[in-house]
């Protein structure tokens, strides 16, 4: 980027992130910020995965949709939710994959996009992370407890419960893995009767807690 | 935020104060559910499918109302285990024996023996090894003679198995009303645990309990001392209960 790259700074500070604008913009989750200093705007900035016809019909097939507010101007923005851990992520050239409800707050310059996971149907709650943060900056992201990063390398793959699952970044490939010995894990019924398999280069993030 | 690969994370160790990972040198029983990621060949298998073929699980693990709740892992590789996001810890016993809330515990060691306590709802830990248990909020540590909130109970080591105590004043309204009117007017706080002996008291800074789906089949076994009559009699109890909610 030729200019202004990552003028907005995240900080996370526990539960709470900080967001600190130097007359520019970022995008967070709609009704997150808790308090502000400064000048700051906040408008509706519609949903994220983008504009247009493409986009919403996207978002229809996929069930995925987060709402998004933009915060512009100088100072510093507040933002969390239900208390959750926040974890910042910074991104080079990356992709992350996230649970759109994850999602706390994008500095500016990076996309946001839906991409079909194609998993959808065959989980039972969580809408497996369609929503995906691509280009150079940071991202906020909500957590019940503290992420841990479990780290994908070719012959390492690793294999988590859905329900701790929260993101993922490079280049990683989810194989849903419904074999007799996992099947064993999960408890009568109400369980989630899949694991997650990720295979390729990247990073997975889980949370100590199943939602 | 802290990020591991399948070398660098913890052995048999805590990977923050939420999380623990197993390292699978040697088997485990493992709660179903506990599990929230692995690296390597992990195998998870059901009780019922070891049970025949090992005769060593059958001996370890002698709670049949437990024992669809449990899995073995074993195999290669590290398991990393949470429980809701509360606190995770490992505790070591050294040829000893401790009881825990069943919900609390998650995992442990295949050299330790488990039975089921007198308590509804508890497990007891017999020999040497590690197990793995949550709690909601800090583990505290006392000695008794203590008397526990029958909720903030996480378990107890070395000493025998608590009785009921009642509250004084409630007692003695209870009697003076001869029971049936002060039934349902309790506060919740009139019965605790009471610990004597030597010992160590485990209790959690919170009131909050897991569902524990094993403890219904506690119960109904545990029924079996009624007569037929008074089994009836229980049935019409629960049934009033059930027909108030």
């Amino acid at each position: 980027m030729p200019y202004g790259r990552l003028m907005a700074v995240l900080h996370a500070s526990g539960r709470v992130l900080h967001a600190d604008l130097q007359g520019d913009a970022i995008r967070a989750a709609s009704g997150s910020m808790v308090a502000y200093t400064g000048q700051i705007e906040f408008v509706h900035a519609g949903v994220g995965g983008g504009e247009g016809l493409k986009a919403a019909l996207k978002r229809k097939a996929t069930g995925e949709s987060v709402s998004l507010m933009q915060c512009r101007g100088t100072g510093r923005v507040y933002l969390a939710q239900n208390a959750a851990d926040v974890t910042v992520v910074d991104l080079t050239a990356d992709t992350l994959v996230v649970e759109s409800d994850a999602l706390l707050a994008v500095s500016p310059g990076l996309r946001l996009d839906v991409r079909f996971a194609g998993l959808r149907g065959a989980t039972s709650g969580q809408g497996l992370a369609t929503t995906t943060v691509a280009g150079d900056g940071q991202v906020a992201i909500l957590s019940d407890g503290p992420l841990i990063g479990l780290s994908v390398s070719p012959g390492s793959p690793v294999t988590v419960d859905p329900d701790a699952y929260v993101a993922s970044t490079g280049q990683t490939t989810p194989t849903l893995v419904s074999g007799v010995s996992w099947r064993s894990l999960v408890g009568g019924g109400s369980g989630e009767p899949f694991s997650l398999r990720f295979d390729g280069t990247g990073l997975v993030l889980i949370q100590p807690a199943e939602r | 935020m802290d990020s591991y690969d399948a070398g660098s994370l913890p052995s048999d160790d805590n990977v923050n104060a939420y999380s623990f990972c197993l390292d699978l040198t040697h088997d485990w029983f493992l709660k179903r559910g506990a599990m929230i990621a692995y690296y390597g060949d992990a195998r998870f298998d059901p009780l019922s499918a070891l049970s025949s073929a090992s005769a060593f699980v059958a001996a370890r693990f002698s709670s049949p109302v437990y024992a669809q709740e449990w899995v073995v892992v074993s195999g290669a590789g590290k398991v990393v285990v949470a429980d809701r996001g509360h606190d995770v810890n490992s505790f070591d016993l050294d040829a000893g024996n401790l009881t825990v809330r069943a919900g609390n515990l998650l995992a442990f060691d295949t050299s330790l023996e488990l039975k089921q306590s007198i308590v509804p709802g508890f497990l007891t830990l017999l020999g040497t090894g590690t197990f793995i248990a949550s709690s909601n909020g800090p583990v505290i540590f006392v000695e008794p003679p203590f008397r526990a909130d029958p909720e903030a109970l996480l378990g107890w080591a070395d000493c025998p198995s608590p009785s009921q105590h009642f509250d004084a004043a409630w007692m003695a309204a209870s009697i003076t009303g001869m029971l049936t009117g002060v039934f349902g007017r309790a506060s919740g706080e009139e019965r605790q645990y009471d610990f004597t002996g030597s010992g160590t008291v485990l209790l959690q800074s919170s009131e909050q309990t897991r569902d524990d789906p094993a403890l219904l089949r506690v119960l109904t076994e545990q029924t079996q001392v009624l007569s037929p009559t008074q089994a009836a009699e229980l049935a019409g109890i629960l049934q009033a209960r059930a027909a108030r909610a």
